[in-house]
């Protein structure tokens, strides 16, 4: 598409980082065209800087381009100055590889890893020159489909996508492509692609199936209207976690990007059951892989990439039963090739002195910690196992070695919270201020800075806090100035996320398909790149529910019955209904529930599924 | 028995003091036109990593490769005369370095040639630019139109400074015509501008001069430079 790029070119030295733009960079797969079969643009709906960090992408990426005859290329969404030119010029918004318009691919493949997104899913079918509800597109191609943690409930923008992958998509991805590769030869309508794909296990085809409703708003059933559709889908896991797929190369980006290191996926799942956190209850089971092939992807990686730096990723890093020997044998490695080893999510309590030594070699940065709540009581309500003891203790360690910042996480607006519960976070706060001054001036650091972040909760699908209501924005207004009325210290500084974009995401999490037009409405007003401050138009998205007639209330702020018909029913997380309701109501007592890795507690995921503690 | 090196030693770091140094000359086109500078030397710190070459790491307590643009290169440039300066803590053959390093750059990026340093950074006085230039003009108006505009008596731009705010400068006695011509689609213009650390002009800033000379938007430039010279009008070695 020679025309595209000299269009392209001349633009690039009109907007910001122009290098996003134009693809090239060291790693990024380019094939020959006529060779190949299925073509497929995989979209990450945020600008490059934030896709490009993004491990699901370079995994899918890396699967599908080592087909030979399916080639997989990127696609962002452009920042506003770029799309502006963009829509001038009349470029449609083309892949960063072939610089092709993604309407004339075989696939489109959106992932969606959170609520503020969606809008920009619009806008990038939009700026392709495509219609943006589903039915509006008629011909086969390109095929819209959605995968990511989002797709556990993805009701509310199922009327823009042809199809949904839930769960893991290492093998799900492949399957899908194998079938149109042997279908595209028969010319099938859209229709006839689709109900085969339905058959495919983990592919959910929101068309084939009818919501109906009863007076008060609620889902009263939801029947599949083609008898290739199943009642429930089941979400796919890959049980064999050691052997699945992981690249062997990345796409390196020239401009700087959020994530700009090699990541090695250490293991999958969560032992922990936190009540409020979905990502630990859709990614179950807790797989891990082997040191040795950790190892070996690492220096494959580093040694392709070049980067100077590796980060491990997982939900919790030191519930790898091998963590020890693994950090040892990895610093062994990175130390002798003046590589950076970093370790997000790592609990300090269970690891000896002479690993937190070698690590902090490499950086010392400042201490973080998210106990959530303020309160031992309110803690043991989320299931969240830190207790104040190991703060202190690690703390304490920490300021005697000369750290000299800490950063604690909470999240107000908690179910059964009080004021107590959020005065104790302040008080928290002012203990571990204290405790700097308790060590001796030689040993600590010059000053302390404890920065406080309290985040509003938001109830997510699949979790204990599925059923219950999210405090009311002036609820969490009241609270934010009563917590900042409790903090004494000049050495504590709180900040707040904004509250707006939690309320937001508390509507769309929870939410149905008489979402859609309120979304839509909201993307015509203007709403993209909802997740960036500067951007975010709350009272547009307030206009668009006005217009619509949404009752925001009804999907963020109400109790939901253990009886109810949840939007997401016919969804199965493989995490039992009867779980969650036994979780909510030990919540409401207070009562917590022991780790995967203590012994089963019965979500209800099967042993088939290669849990290392489940069965 | 520790010295005082030893014990402040950077973790890792052997503590080298032989140092082999290089010069690189290395072309930028293509899409890797638009890697800005900052860019451009973390680009080339993953290259050396990817190729094994045994970069120098500066002796202090946050061990850096040294790398060293003795001149940059404005983004949206193409070049084939860039200077790299490397530092490693092994000798390796000319072609042997080129080879290896060629074999790890991403698209756009080559070198060209390698040698040893021979002038210090502070020589660069100049570079020369060819330009392909299409205005509405048509290539020969366009080209008409740049003699007329370096006709002017004087070419006057805005310069920000931090201290003064923004004052008017005459650009024009800077500018140095080496060549004007057009083909079919473009005028074809040799430019020689000041470049390196006493005084640059970037090619921009005579584009937007011209720009606002003739009235219409420029539709396409493409801008490659073609050497950087001295004082005395060699070229920089």
């Amino acid at each position: 598409m020679k025309e595209i790029k000299d269009k392209i070119e001349q633009l690039l030295l009109k907007t910001q980082k122009p290098a996003r733009y134009i693809g090239g960079e060291l790693g990024s797969v380019v094939k020959d065209k006529s060779k190949v079969d299925v073509r497929f643009a995989f979209c990450f709906p945020d600008v490059y800087d934030v896709g490009m960090s993004h491990l699901g992408m370079k995994i899918l990426y890396g699967l599908k381009n080592a087909v030979p005859n399916y080639w997989c290329e990127r696609v962002f969404m452009p920042e506003k100055d770029f799309e502006a030119l963009m829509r001038r010029n009349g470029i449609p918004l083309y892949a960063l590889e072939s610089l092709d318009p993604i309407r004339d691919f075989d696939f489109i493949g959106f992932t969606l890893q959170y609520e503020l997104s969606y809008t920009n899913v619009l806008e990038m079918l939009d700026l392709a020159g495509l219609p943006v509800y589903a039915r509006d597109r008629k011909e086969l191609t390109p095929i819209v489909v959605g995968g990511g943690p989002c797709v556990c409930n993805p009701e509310p923008i199922a009327a823009f996508f042809d199809l949904f992958i839930l769960g893991e998509g290492e093998e799900v991805n492949l399957e899908l492509m194998r079938l149109y590769e042997k279908m595209k030869p028969e010319h099938p309508t859209k229709e006839e692609f689709l109900r085969e794909a339905a058959k495919i296990e983990g592919i959910y085809v929101p068309r084939f199936y009818d919501v109906d409703y009863n007076e008060d708003g609620t889902v009263a059933s939801i029947t599949p209207n083609v008898p290739e559709a199943k009642p429930k889908i089941t979400k796919r896991v890959i049980p064999d976690f050691d052997h699945a797929y992981y690249p062997d190369s990345f796409v390196v980006p020239f401009t700087g990007i959020v994530h700009d290191r090699v990541v090695v996926e250490v293991l999958r799942g969560c032992i922990r059951g936190c009540r409020f956190c979905q990502a630990g209850f859709i990614y179950r089971p807790f797989r891990e892989k082997k040191i040795d092939t950790i190892e070996r992807e690492t220096k494959s990686l580093c040694e392709q990439t070049g980067y100077e730096e590796v980060s491990l990723s997982s939900l919790s890093t030191s519930d790898h039963t091998g963590i020890t020997e693994l950090l040892t044998k990895l610093s062994d490695y990175t130390d002798g090739e003046n590589i950076n080893l970093s370790l997000p999510s790592l609990r300090i309590d269970t690891m000896s002195k002479e690993i937190v030594d070698r690590i902090a070699a490499v950086r010392k940065s400042g201490l973080t910690f998210a106990p959530e709540a303020g309160t031992q009581r309110l803690r043991d309500v989320i299931n969240k196992n830190i207790t104040e003891d190991e703060i202190i203790r690690t703390c304490r360690l920490a300021f005697s070695e000369g750290y000299q910042t800490v950063k604690l996480y909470f999240m107000l607006g908690l179910p059964d919270e009080t004021d107590e519960d959020i005065k104790g976070i302040a008080d928290l706060a002012q203990k571990v201020v204290d405790l700097y001054y308790e060590i001796p001036k030689e040993q600590r650091g010059k000053s302390v800075q404890v920065s406080v972040s309290a985040s509003t909760f938001v109830p997510k699908p699949f979790t204990p806090f599925e059923f219950e209501p999210q405090a009311l924005p002036e609820e969490i207004k009241r609270k934010q100035g009563f917590l900042l009325d409790n903090i004494r210290s000049k050495k504590i500084r709180i900040s707040y996320h904004q509250m707006n974009v939690s309320v937001l995401e508390g509507i769309l999490a929870r939410g149905d398909r008489r979402l859609a037009d309120a979304i839509y409405c909201a993307w015509r007003k203007g709403c993209t790149l909802d997740s960036w401050d500067e951007h975010f138009r709350f009272d547009l998205w307030q206009e668009a529910f006005a217009e619509c007639g949404t009752d925001t209330r009804f999907y963020a702020n109400r109790r939901r019955s253990y009886d109810e018909i949840m939007p997401w029913s016919h969804l199965d997380y493989m995490i039992s209904r009867s779980f969650l309701i036994r979780e909510n109501k030990k919540a409401h007592e207070a009562v917590t529930t022991r780790n995967c890795a203590e012994g089963c507690s019965g979500c209800g995921v099967k042993k088939e599924c290669g849990g290392v503690y489940c069965g | 028995m520790f010295t005082v090196a030893d014990m402040l030693l950077p973790k890792n770091q052997a503590l080298r003091l032989t140092r082999y140094e290089y010069r690189l000359v290395f072309e930028k086109k293509g899409r890797a036109r638009y890697i800005s500078h900052l860019d451009l030397m973390r680009a080339f710190q993953r290259v050396f990593k990817r190729a094994g070459i045994p970069l120098w790491y500066t002796q202090g307590f946050n061990p850096h490769a040294y790398l060293m643009f003795p001149l940059a290169l404005s983004l949206g440039i193409d070049s084939s005369v860039e200077p790299l300066d490397i530092a490693l803590i092994e000798e390796l053959t000319f072609d042997d370095l080129k080879d290896r390093v060629n074999a790890h750059m991403p698209e756009g990026l080559r070198i060209v040639s390698v040698g040893k340093p021979v002038m210090k950074h502070t020589e660069i006085a100049a570079a020369e630019y060819s330009v392909r230039l299409s205005a509405a003009l048509g290539a020969e108006g366009t080209a008409k139109a740049f003699a007329d505009f370096l006709a002017q008596d004087r070419i006057e731009v805005e310069k920000r400074t931090k201290k003064k705010g923004i004052n008017l400068v005459d650009i024009k006695p800077h500018i140095t015509l080496v060549s004007l011509g057009h083909d079919d689609e473009a005028a074809l213009l040799g430019l020689r501008l000041p470049a390196g650390n006493e005084f640059n002009l970037n090619t921009n800033v005579v584009f937007d001069a011209f720009e606002k000379f003739i009235g219409v938007e420029i539709d396409t430039i493409y801008t490659t430079r073609t050497k950087i010279l001295t004082k005395s009008g060699e070229n920089f070695i």
